[in-house]
């Protein structure tokens, strides 16, 4: 119980630093599927769902994550 | 030791200069052909075919029965409170917990699944680089340097963790 509890708060507090050093210049610059992908990636740290709504290749994907400063846990 | 690797590793760890320490731990690492389709970029595909093509790694085909028990894995993931499992991650892990290899993945989902539901090893990274550093054949600061270089943040609990055992 106490691990999962600390799993939970893992979860958060990588949502909450994805929110917080995401680089929302550059993601608002981006065009819609990809700037929705990119928030729903932030918002959920699901890699794979938010790779398909960006329609782009998971690299390529990744690659805009780094720029965006939105990091991969 | 044998590992089992997903793309969420493997695009970060391939962009580290010390990435073939990775083989070092592991005497191979298999790649799933789903995940081998999932890698794109020219740098990334050369690093693995390089490999691929000395043994250190080797491609791990579809097979049914693990298809099954990833298809559950993710069905399962889903039911509880922590992040859900994407089928790729979910499949390292069916391979993994059956033949004893460790998941090399950077999802959090698959982070968790290990404490959760299943036997499986899973490690990120973070735990490449820290059992490299207890072998003394990476510094100290290589951690740093992997952030710098891979553009791979690691979080700030993990960082203290690392510090805090500094030999």
């Amino acid at each position: 119980m106490e691990k999962l509890q600390e799993l939970i708060n893992r979860e958060r507090e990588a949502r909450e630093l994805r929110r917080r050093e995401a680089d929302w210049n550059y993601i608002n610059s981006l065009p819609p599927r990809i700037r929705v992908a990119i928030k729903l990636f932030i918002e959920t740290g699901n890699l794979r769902l938010s790779q398909k709504i960006s329609g782009l290749g998971l690299e390529e994907f990744v690659e805009h994550l780094r720029r965006a400063n939105v990091w991969v846990t | 030791m044998e590992a089992i690797a997903d793309a969420s590793f493997l695009i970060d760890w391939a962009r580290f200069s010390l990435r073939d320490l990775l083989f070092r731990l592991f005497r191979v690492v298999w790649i799933p052909e789903d995940v081998l389709s999932e890698i794109q970029s020219e740098s990334t595909l050369m690093w693995v075919a390089e490999h691929l093509a000395s043994g250190d790694m080797s491609l791990f085909p579809t097979l049914p029965e693990y298809r099954d028990r990833a298809l559950r894995l993710v069905e399962l993931s889903r039911r509880g409170p922590t992040r859900g499992l994407d089928f790729p991650e979910a499949y390292c892990i069916a391979v993994a917990e059956d033949r004893g290899y460790v998941v090399l993945s950077e999802n959090g989902a698959a982070y968790a699944a290990q404490f959760l539901y299943t036997t499986a090893k899973v490690w990120r990274a973070y735990e490449v680089l820290w059992e490299l550093r207890s072998k003394g054949v990476v510094p100290d600061d290589v951690i740093f340097t992997y952030q710098e270089e891979t553009k791979h943040k690691f979080p700030q609990g993990d960082l203290q963790k690392w510090r805090s055992y500094r030999s």
